[in-house]
């Protein structure tokens, strides 16, 4: 099925994100827009170890940002999508900090819900970010989890 | 000239007169003429050594924008150091890398121009060695194994001798090319750009390196990743880890996948971003 255009934005920063201003920017001036879902990854202050003090997230500048925008692009072509915007930090971040954005807009919710949830399963296998965490006991890279990678799985045998 | 010849030493060197002591050669009469030479120097250095400076990640900087800076203000103190050499006019000083991955060294040839009565090779040798000199000290910290070789004059122009070429200099010339600027825009020719992040560039202490595909046997990215364990023992643990992600030109890729010269490669570990 042949959908009309997504408008996708995608950012790689280190600088933290408004999401209330992100989602303006997606409704200004239309009022096709049925749903919109986001959703917002944040730093635990536990994960592998306990007392997390920080985070250092590194990734490959370039390749990063084509992965983002590839797996944005396979979501607008899967479901009927108005809007789509990826924003991902990088650098030092510290326990509460925001981490990711996805917000996808569409006419009706299951849409949006649903390329939502795909996005992010994607990005967690996918794009290339590696975070180290930084805790009172030394530093760790975070190692993947097979639950992601599972995740991500599921949408290659459904639909 | 023939003055001159009358009062030279036997032996026909020209810093020693008829009694064999030093003496600075008398150029008041020689006409003044352009001059030019070229020279060059070699250091050898382990090839993550190699990687970090074309990487420019090195600790204390760009090491190869300071050991320019070095060969062309040495250039301009060689009769301070070269007891009996001339003080000259440089109107030119120039040095040039040109890293050569696959003997794990860098070429340095230095430049030097003038108007003047006397040749300036010395300058160009002494720009040359300092330039490796330089290096030498920028990198030692990570290396202290690397050696300096080489050191020669490879063209000399103007001035009674006319123009003299080494023998060998159009061999060395040509075998590879200029870094200049950026690493990523300068690859050197029929290579591969190899990268490595997270915890396996902290694992192999390597970020980056260049391959020439003639020393892969497969060009694939399973026979760079051969080529790399043979070279480096100590890394093939961690570079045979069956979970390791890998890509060409910013693409996912399996390790089949075909490589060509030029292409951008990297490895790295599952991602665990979001």
């Amino acid at each position: 099925m042949e959908h009309q255009a997504a408008i996708i934005e995608i950012a790689v920063q280190q600088a933290g994100f408004d999401t209330a201003a992100i989602q303006q920017q997606i409704t200004a001036n239309r009022s096709d827009i049925g749903a919109i879902v986001s959703f917002t990854g944040l730093v635990r202050d536990f994960n592998e170890k306990p007392d997390v003090l920080s985070l250092t997230l590194e990734h490959y500048p370039g390749m990063t940002e084509k992965a983002l925008l590839n797996i944005a692009e396979s979501a607008c072509q899967r479901w009927s999508i108005q809007a789509l915007t990826i924003v991902h930090r990088v650098g030092c971040l510290r326990p509460a900090d925001p981490i990711v954005l996805v917000m996808v807009a569409s006419a009706h919710r299951q849409d949006a819900f649903d390329a939502c949830a795909f996005v992010m399963d994607y990005l967690k296998t996918e794009a290339p970010f590696w975070k180290k965490e930084n805790t009172q006991h030394g530093n760790y890279w975070v190692s993947a989890r097979a639950s992601d990678q599972q995740a991500r799985t599921r949408w290659e045998h459904s639909k | 000239m023939t003055d001159q010849a009358q009062t030279q030493h036997p032996s026909g060197l020209t810093h020693l007169d008829a009694q064999g002591n030093a003496s600075m050669v008398d150029v008041t009469d020689k006409a003044v003429t352009f001059r030019e030479a070229r020279a060059e120097a070699y250091v050898q250095m382990q090839a993550h050594t190699l990687a970090q400076i074309l990487n420019g990640g090195h600790k204390k900087g760009d090491v190869l924008a300071v050991a320019r800076i070095a060969g062309i203000q040495a250039a301009k103190k060689t009769s301070d150091l070269i007891p009996l050499c001339h003080p000259l006019l440089l109107t030119k000083v120039a040095v040039e890398f040109y890293p050569e991955p696959a003997h794990n060294r860098i070429r340095i040839e230095a430049l030097c121009k003038l108007s003047g009565q006397t040749g300036v090779e010395m300058e160009a040798l002494t720009a040359a060695s300092v330039t490796a000199l330089t290096l030498f000290d920028m990198c030692k910290a990570v290396d202290k194994t690397m050696v300096i070789s080489g050191i020669q004059v490879l063209e000399k122009k103007g001035g009674r001798s006319g123009h003299w070429q080494h023998p060998h200099t159009e061999a060395v010339a040509s075998t590879s090319a200029a870094y200049t600027t950026a690493p990523a825009t300068d690859a050197p020719a029929n290579s591969i750009q190899v990268r490595f992040f997270a915890q396996l560039k902290e694992q192999l202490g390597c970020e980056q390196q260049w391959i020439e595909l003639s020393q892969l046997e497969a060009h694939t990215l399973d026979g760079v990743l051969q080529h790399l364990q043979q070279q480096q023992p100590d890394w093939q643990a961690a570079l045979a880890a069956n979970n390791l992600l890998m890509s060409i030109n910013q693409n996912m890729v399996k390790r089949q996948a075909r490589v060509t010269a030029g292409d951008e490669v990297a490895f790295f570990p599952p991602v665990t971003g979001g």
